[in-house]
């Protein structure tokens, strides 16, 4: 059994391994944890309990061993990703994305414009509202999208991404995209319709 | 050579207080003296004690000190007098006077980390209209710095833990998270944009935010340190005989808090604070375990949690955010006492 050993580790460092390992770990398997500190011993076992986590724990010659077992239940509280944080504000303006390339021109420099201004968004004072994505647009929104990683984080920020669901389709992506929502052209229109500004890269 | 605070102190700011039930205990030993003068003493929680020196005019009086935050001793001392000073701002006073407080080791640090100490310290006393008159200092090792501070304040307009009313809305002017973004600096979990972040929000005076609390007459209100939002919430609910429902969800939080807790980084003084405020407390049964969590954060010079009248909440939210205090969000509300003190929801 996997044991991870957290003497003389100090808070947080035993619940960062604690929690990396219940990740790791597939339902209905156990591992150890070692610990040599009571507080350590005290906040484990109350971040078990509040997660529902099925453990035991032993002591011996002043150390303590905890057998965790990963139960079905652990963890389905939002992740991170799933969470938006309310911290950045969002204003009340829309980009729309009709391209996977910045203006016309050279390729190669209209993809990298359209990194530089997507990151760009990310630094905004005041975030779009939502964003929205049509026609060659929504290659952007695919999982192996040089953007993707910048895309995510604007939605974790609390930005909304609409997709053109019959663009999805038309250009057979539907396995290959999993982020913002597929949407109607009647959102996409009434999204920009009721913008204080559309700016469109 | 670059000097490294860090390097010398395991739990830093706010997180070092005592646990806040073992306070309580030990308070329970001390006598409150008894004087027609003192208009708010411990009894409340209060961040500072008020006494009365004519019908116009209330000394508040406040200390706080801790060991270093940050790596950059001028920067420590600032925020530490940020912080210090911020005691007096919640009570609706004017910062006048402050004592320099700081233990030092002076044989294991060069005099120049404790000069730009006390140098931060004192530029932040300034900003404040604040004039340190003396101070003290002890050997002792890891350093530690803060002020006393003397305000002004007019006995009627003392603003206090007792003072939230069912219906009100409570607003939040600081996002938070510095516990969590510190202990992730010790880590190195933390990113370099989120920790100047935090460092900023810890720089930030709450006069701006006191200026909006006088204009509009608010008479309940906090600042939240070291018990953490939840802590101090219930702190305030205690003293107001009423209850306090926060929703966590609308608590802004600084830069990647969430994921950082997500990942198990979670200070010891965020348990000790649940500890605390567990058998007053209930948690509404889907709460987020990560945001949960981050409400007993210890924060450190952290925002004003401030109870507003329901007709006046519009007002004093575009008020702060007037003043510059983007984040003020309203996170909660006060409702007549049922059961629990603090109710925690998503």
């Amino acid at each position: 059994m996997r044991t991870i050993d957290t003497r003389g580790q100090q808070c947080p460092v035993p619940i960062i391994a604690t929690k990396k390992a219940l990740k790791e770990t597939k339902t209905g398997e156990a591992f150890k944890v070692l610990a040599d500190s009571l507080t350590t011993l005290n906040n484990l076992t109350r971040f078990l309990k509040d997660n529902k986590t099925e453990f035991s724990v032993e002591e011996s010659a002043g150390v303590w061993t905890l057998t965790i077992k990963k139960g079905a239940g652990d963890f389905v509280q939002a992740e991170a990703d799933d969470y938006f944080i309310p911290h950045f504000s969002r204003g009340e303006f829309v980009v729309a994305f009709t391209s996977d390339k910045m203006g016309t021109g050279d390729d190669e420099l209209g993809n990298l414009l359209m990194v530089n201004f997507i990151k760009a968004i990310k630094e905004l004072d005041v975030l779009p509202a939502k964003m929205v994505f049509y026609n060659r647009g929504i290659m952007l929104g695919k999982d192996d999208s040089h953007v993707i990683e910048h895309l995510r984080e604007i939605e974790k920020m609390g930005v909304k991404l609409l997709l053109c669901a019959t663009c999805v389709n038309f250009y057979s992506l539907a396995e290959k995209i999993h982020i913002g929502t597929l949407s109607n052209m009647y959102e996409i229109a009434q999204t920009m319709a009721s913008a204080t500004n559309v700016i469109k890269p | 050579m670059k000097i490294d605070l860090l390097q010398m102190v395991e739990v830093g700011g706010c997180s070092a207080k005592i646990p806040p039930e073992q306070l309580e205990e030990i308070l329970k030993y001390l006598p409150l003296p008894e004087d027609p003068n003192i208009l708010v003493d411990i009894d409340t929680h209060d961040d500072a004690g008020v006494y009365k020196v004519n019908d116009d005019l209330a000394l508040v009086f406040t200390t706080d000190f801790f060991p270093p935050v940050c790596s950059d001793p001028y920067e420590f001392g600032q925020i530490a007098a940020a912080n210090s000073i911020s005691d007096v701002y919640a009570m609706g006073g004017r910062p006048v006077i402050a004592l320099n407080i700081m233990m030092f080791p002076a044989s294991k640090m060069p005099l120049e980390a404790y000069i730009d100490i006390l140098r931060g310290g004192a530029d932040m006393a300034a900003t404040a209209g604040v004039r340190i008159i003396g101070g003290h200092t002890i050997d002792d090792n890891p350093p530690k710095y803060g002020l006393a501070v003397i305000g002004y304040v007019h006995p009627r307009r003392i603003i206090t833990n007792a003072g939230a009313r069912p219906g009100d809305s409570m607003i939040l002017t600081k996002p938070v998270g510095t516990g969590v973004i510190l202990a992730g600096q010790r880590l190195k979990m933390a990113s370099e944009k989120d920790i100047t972040e935090a460092k900023r929000i810890m720089k930030l005076l709450n006069n701006s935010g006191a200026e909006v609390m006088k204009k509009y007459d608010i008479r309940g209100a906090t600042d939240v340190t070291g018990f953490g939002l939840a802590g101090h919430a219930l702190k305030m609910a205690k003293a107001s005989n009423v209850s306090i429902t926060l929703n966590v969800k609308r608590v802004p939080l600084i830069g990647k808090t969430y994921d950082l807790v997500d990942q198990g980084c979670i200070p010891g003084a965020a348990f000790r604070n649940l500890e605390y405020a567990e058998p007053d407390t209930r948690f509404a049964s889907d709460l987020d375990y990560n945001l949960k969590m981050i409400a007993f954060d210890a924060q450190t010079s952290g925002g004003l949690l401030i109870c507003v009248p329901n007709d006046s909440k519009d007002k004093v939210i575009s008020g702060l955010k007037k003043a510059g205090l983007d984040n003020s969000s309203i996170i909660g509300s006060v409702n007549d006492y049922e059961d629990r003190f603090l109710y925690l929801n998503n």
